[in-house]
């Protein structure tokens, strides 16, 4: 290598922004009050109000509906109903109206809506709306519902539009069927020296984003539709309403969806839920913007809530810990629309055995409607849900062979690849490593004592892994532009809800462009002006928008060169930048700042100009994903393009006669690729268990006999607060570069609460050699198990 | 019947023509145009809508408009003439939100504790802040800037 | 969510002038305190005053004053004004120990004590030091002043001994005659701000006397006379404890509610007893736990 090229090597080599733990990029607005959310931003004094009038009935034919009285209040400026809107929307199956039409089919579905000038009287002319309802059988329960000659929640369930890869069946309730079939499962139970078989329970949970969810609609007397909504979802946003209003004349030019920042997401603002209302209703109050507000209790029922699941577990395995089969089948609650929420049951069927290499598996995911509320997405999309089953089996199942659980794991664990269940071939990744240092980190193994008599320690571990879920073509887009001074301005489409995404891509651009992480902004979405994104979900951004932020970087980068080649005639391939200028390596006098050039272009000696404005475009699809396999086994497609794995283990005390959980001690090890951002990827470890051990411990939903939520409010439906923390926690990155990644990153967001769930049964069991198997441990459910002498508790 | 009110926000002296059943919260927010209190839950469960009255911390989604008559108030916006405070650039060098949702009332709740007790124990910490909820962070980097600022000042 | 129900809002700045508005619209007006849970009421329309009367112009209504070996606790005075009096935590302590459990610090810098009992609800946290302090209610109707003992204050779920057309001007706490130590045991779901499923308060006095009261566990807040009568003039040993623990049961009717079952809450009152009366005494003894540790 000649000593330029050496330098430009050093230079490539040296990580000066990717890695480094930068403070956040929107810190000072979050701080200062600043930060603007939906709910914050001016939308004249013409903004019109509106008041739901939901369904009272868990399942019902409307029999009419009277709006003559609300109509009359002054003040209010229209009533609508679900028949002003008969136009079906979903993601990835169409099974749900704007408003519900002849039928309810769940306890505060929307039924009718009023439109004021102020709140209060929408709130007062709400109640006056009458509706008459003939009330039908409903089904709550997601195993009453798969019974034979079951009530049909969707009697034409058949004929409803899809994406190809669901199979729903028809006259069932069994909205989507995933199957995956691997080897000869007769066989492998048969080398089996060991079978266990048992059942678990994960309940309904809600995603308690401190910002509900929020859309404001306006269609302005030129037929321009915009809505501003605090959603991870913008741009899918946009396609969802021109296909559901299509109808009524709009296509995707006429629409225009303005996400600025929003107060959470943890998937329930994925895709559309209640911003279709702010949609539709600003078409019938032209001139005038509307704003539906979902208040606490409707953030709790009529959004989407976490589905529940039942898990049927059977595994055989051999003496020396090689797992030989693996049957599953999994039954998800999820309420009447599952139009997001199928893909949920579908995603985590393909992954329901677990990070384990095994000959032999079954899996049988069912996506079941009920008359609860609609269920969905939630961090950790099913993966939260279902890996309580699988980790918990896997410790038990290790006790009987008499192995160390850790080893056990190790031991089955996929190396880089193995063939997943479905014939594609899992990423290299970090599994033992992550699983050897959270067991390092809680002395795994090692018998603890309390200092109170009263009290017992336990510990438990838990491995966990993800995929991100999404069609096979969901992109990412990025356009990347200068300023005067050199600063740069991203325009992409992805949503930081918190993660810290606004960051990270600012720091993959400046590590291109050299350009520092103050002097780069990146912007919120709004789809007529930032590149496309498919949805912030999945955990995938940082991957797949940073991948195009990185190709955005490159082509500007390459513009800069173009640029100064054609003023100095420099060779390209002998331009590199460095500290905010091009630089030569075969002129080491040469040294021009950006900011002299990347707008205005540079002066030749005639006294003409050489290039202009740079302007960087990226794109970035996984081109080698596929969702086409068959439909009875899952094999072929590679429908996952990576998993992210990792371990939590924790330490615990329990107090014998109250049944209360301290957490003394926690770990958690992910194998995020590269750390982009260390402490952001902390962040997500802290956040992400903390969230975790709120379902694990604390939040407890209960439901009423019409199914309608008891408690949609904080004050018993409890989140943990400040006082509720471990005393310790030790957050673990392991990297093992993901070769697609950008700098090898891959996600994190989800990955963080999975192993919450089990580690926590596991360390109860530990304690007290008790098996909970049902979600939540609450105090009281351990306090109850003691008294009652049990050792297994459903 | 529409009252006339006065109070002092952010250092300012300002009137506002409300109804005896207005919230303050809604007040600020729609009609000074104070944003940085949030609506969270509007039932006093969560702190998003945390204001400084009179120096201490309250839920304005639980106050009415006409109780703010004469008193004064401070939110984020107005914690500082000149740049940030300690506690603000504590909560950025410690990631100490992250949606950042929360933030404003988190501040002001902190704020309000290190006023009376400027070197707090993480005990005292944890519960000056208990009251508002997040669910970003999982506390503890919010709790560490506290505890920062703390370990600064004498 | 914005407040439909329409009101008229007063602000009167003496006594006479609040007793007569109250005694002109009667159960048709609300009082106005702190408001923490007379504004989410009428936000959830479980309450629909013509009149919401706010007493914080009376100047009077805020006097905190321990005076003659009582104290007094006017309406306005706020949970956080009563834990940062040195001379009520002093003298107090089982009192502080259970205010401090109320809520939230910005919840508690605004909700008074007396807007707390008069809510009545079971579940209420100063119920029990007030009950073992052997407090008592003054109030004010146009004819004139009474004085209720807390004992006969709490009548129901949710209901006090108020007539109609009364007001609580204040409470008057007598110190404890003798030395004494005290444990408020509160069951919560967690650490965090909760609503009590089991309360416990606990008094014990130099000579072996005790009282004790119990809330949430049944439609009110009340002593437990019949551990009391066990207790009294007895050593606490262990032997001692257990039989208290077994007469919790006749002392107590915890329900089933979304919180806890009434089975948990059984068990837990009487761990929650045991350890409380343990804590009481080891207090009185200058040992044990400090005020403001939970035993549970
Ligand atoms: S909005 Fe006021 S406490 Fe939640
Ligand atoms: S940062 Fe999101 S709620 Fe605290």
């Amino acid at each position: 290598m000649s000593q330029a090229n050496q330098i430009k090597g050093k230079i490539m080599e040296e990580l000066k922004y990717i890695g480094k733990s930068f403070p956040r990029i929107d810190g000072k607005e979050k701080v200062t009050g600043a930060a603007q959310y939906v709910d914050d931003l001016e939308y004249g004094p013409n903004l019109l109000h509106t008041e739901i009038v939901e369904s009272t009935e868990p399942f019902a034919k409307i029999i009419k509906i009277d709006t003559s009285r609300a109509e009359k209040v002054p003040g209010v400026v229209t009533v609508i109903t679900g028949k002003d809107f008969p136009y079906k929307f979903g993601l990835y199956m169409k099974d749900r109206y704007i408003m519900a039409q002849d039928v309810v089919r769940f306890v505060g579905e929307q039924v009718a809506a009023v439109i004021a000038r102020d709140p209060k009287t929408a709130r007062r002319a709400a109640k006056l709306v009458k509706v008459k309802y003939e009330p039908l059988t409903p089904v709550f329960d997601q195993m009453e519902a798969i019974k034979k000659n079951p009530i049909l929640i969707h009697p034409d369930l058949g004929e409803y539009t899809h994406v190809p890869w669901f199979y729903p069946k028809a006259k069932t309730n069994i909205a989507h069927w995933k199957k995956v079939r691997l080897g000869d499962m007769e066989k492998g139970f048969a080398e089996a020296d060991v079978i266990l078989e048992d059942t678990y329970h994960v309940p309904r949970y809600a995603h308690c984003c401190m910002e509900s969810h929020i859309a404001v609609g306006k269609l302005d007397q030129a037929d321009r539709l915009t809505v501003w909504s605090s959603s991870q979802s913008p741009h899918t946003q946009r396609h969802l309403f021109a296909e559901a209003l299509a109808p009524l004349g709009f296509t995707h030019k006429d629409i225009r969806v303005i996400t600025p920042f929003i107060g959470g997401g943890f998937g329930g603002k994925a895709g559309v839920t209640m911003e279709i209302l702010a949609a539709a209703f600003a078409t019938k109050v032209k001139g005038n913007p509307v704003k539906v507000r979902w208040t606490r209790a409707q953030e709790f029922y009529n959004t989407y809530m976490r589905q529940a699941v039942l898990s049927k577990l059977k595994m055989g395995a051999k003496k020396d810990g090689t797992i030989t089969a693996f049957e599953i089948s999994n039954y998800w609650d999820a309420g009447p629309y599952v139009e997001y929420g199928a893909n949920v049951v579908n995603a985590s069927g393909l992954s329901a055995a677990g990070p384990y290499r095994i000959p032999n598996v079954k899996i049988d995911s069912l996506c079941i409607y009920t008359n609860l509320p609609a269920a969905g997405p939630y961090r950790g999309f099913g993966y939260s849900e279902m890996m309580f089953g699988v980790e918990s089996h896997m410790e038990r199942m290790a006790q009987k062979l008499g192995m160390d659980p850790v080893e056990f794991r190790k031991k089955n664990a996929f190396k880089g690849g193995d063939l997943l269940v479905y014939g594609a071939p899992m990423n290299a990744n970090g599994f033992d490593e992550c699983i050897d240092r959270v067991a390092e980190a809680i002395e795994y193994g090692k018998k603890a004592v309390s200092e109170d008599p009263n009290k017992v320690i336990g510990k438990g571990i838990a491995g966990a892994w993800k995929g991100p879920a999404m069609p096979p073509n969901a992109s990412s887009s990025a356009f990347l532009k200068f300023s005067e001074d050199g600063s740069i301005n991203i325009l992409v489409s992805g949503i930081d809800m918190g993660q810290g995404y606004l960051t990270v891509m600012a720091q993959i651009a400046a590590e291109i462009l050299t350009v520092p992480v103050e002097k780069i902004r990146t912007e919120n979405p709004d789809t007529d002006r930032n590149a496309y994104e498919w949805q912030t979900v999945a955990s995938h951004v940082t991957w797949s928008c940073g991948n195009a932020v990185k190709r955005a970087a490159l082509d500007a980068r390459e513009q800069i060169f173009e640029t100064v080649h054609a003023a100095y005639l420099y060779d390209k391939s002998t331009l590199y930048l460095e500290d905010e200028c091009v630089k030569c390596t075969i002129d080491p006098e040469f040294s021009l700042p950006l900011k002299d050039f990347v707008i205005d272009g540079i002066m030749v000696k005639d006294g003409t100009f050489r290039g202009g404005p740079i302007l960087g475009k990226g794109m970035f699809m996984p081109e080698f994903s596929s969702t086409k396999s068959d439909p009875e086994t899952s094999q072929g497609g590679k429908p996952n393009v990576h998993y992210t794995v990792g371990a939590g283990g924790l330490i615990i005390e329990i107090d014998k006669e109250t049944g209360k959980v301290k957490v003394l001690k926690v770990a958690e090890a992910f194998d995020v690729g590269k750390a982009i951002n260390p402490d952001l990827v902390n962040g997500q470890i802290l956040g992400g268990f903390m969230q975790g051990l709120a379902t694990a411990l604390y939040e407890d939903m209960r439901f009423g006999e019409n199914g309608e939520i008891l408690n949609p409010n904080f004050t018993d439906y409890k989140i943990p607060t400040a006082l509720d923390i471990p005393d310790e926690i030790i957050p673990i990155i392991v990297e093992v570069p993901q070769n697609d990644g950008p700098y090898g990153a891959r996600g994190i967001g989800e990955h963080t609460m999975i192993p919450v769930m089990p580690a926590i049964a596991n360390a109860v069991e530990d304690a007290l050699g008790i098996r909970i198997k049902s979600m939540p441990i609450t105090a009281e459910k351990i306090a109850m198990a003691i008294k009652a002498g049990v050792k297994e508790v459903d | 019947m529409k009252k006339m009110i006065t109070f002092t926000i952010n250092g300012e002296l300002r009137s506002v023509e409300v109804e005896p059943n207005d919230i303050l919260l809604h007040i600020l927010r729609d009609k000074l145009g104070v944003t940085s209190p949030k609506i969270g839950c509007e039932r006093g469960d969560c702190g998003t809508c945390t204001i400084l009255l009179n120096g201490k911390s309250v839920r304005s989604c639980l106050m009415l408009a006409v109780e703010a008559d004469g008193q004064e108030i401070i939110t984020v916006e107005g914690l500082s003439d000149d740049g940030l405070t300690p506690l603000q650039d504590a909560f950025i060098k410690h990631n100490s939100f992250q949606c950042g949702f929360c933030a404003p009332g988190m501040i002001l709740a902190a704020t309000e504790l290190l006023e009376k007790n400027p070197h707090p124990t993480k005990g005292e910490v944890k519960e000056a802040i208990a009251g508002n909820l997040c669910r970003c962070t999982g506390y503890e980097p919010i709790i560490e800037a506290v505890l920062d600022v703390s370990s600064q000042s004498n | 969510m914005a407040i439909a129900h329409e009101f008229e809002y007063f602000k009167p700045e003496s006594l006479e002038e609040a007793v007569k508005l109250k005694a002109r619209y009667g159960d048709r007006a609300r009082l106005l305190a702190g408001g923490t849970d007379l504004i989410v009421k009428i936000n959830d329309e479980l309450e629909s005053p013509e009149a919401v009367i706010d007493l914080k112009g009376i100047k009077e209504m805020k006097r905190l004053e321990f005076k003659d070996g009582r104290l007094f606790i006017g309406p306005l005075v706020t949970f956080s004004e009563l834990i940062d009096s040195p001379e009520v935590r002093e003298k107090f302590p089982l009192f502080i120990e259970a205010a401090e459990t109320v809520a939230s610090g910005s919840i508690r810098n605004r909700a008074t004590l007396v807007g707390n009992i008069c809510s009545a609800v079971p579940s209420l946290d100063s119920g029990t030091p007030l009950l073992t302090y052997e407090a008592e209610v003054i109030a004010r109707g146009e004819d004139g002043e009474r004085t209720i003992p807390i004992a006969e204050w709490f009548v129901g779920p949710k209901k006090n001994a108020l007539k109609e057309g009364e007001i609580v001007v204040g409470v008057s706490i007598p110190e404890p005659p003798k030395k004494h130590g005290g444990c408020y045991v509160k069951l919560g779901r967690y650490r965090g701000e909760d609503l009590a499923q089991v309360g416990v308060g606990i008094l014990a006095l130099e000579g072996n006397e005790y009282r004790v009261a119990f809330c949430a566990v049944g439609p009110i807040a009340s002593r437990a006379d019949k551990i009391e009568k066990l207790l009294q003039g007895k050593k606490l040993d262990n032997g001692l404890i257990e039989e208290a623990i077994k007469l919790v049961p006749e002392e107590i009717a915890p329900i089933d509610d979304i919180r806890a079952t009434g089975e948990y809450r059984m068990h837990m009152a009487g761990v929650m007893l045991g350890r409380g009366l343990r804590a009481a005494v080891a207090r009185l003894n200058g040992q044990g736990p400090e005020y403001g540790i939970s035993v549970i």
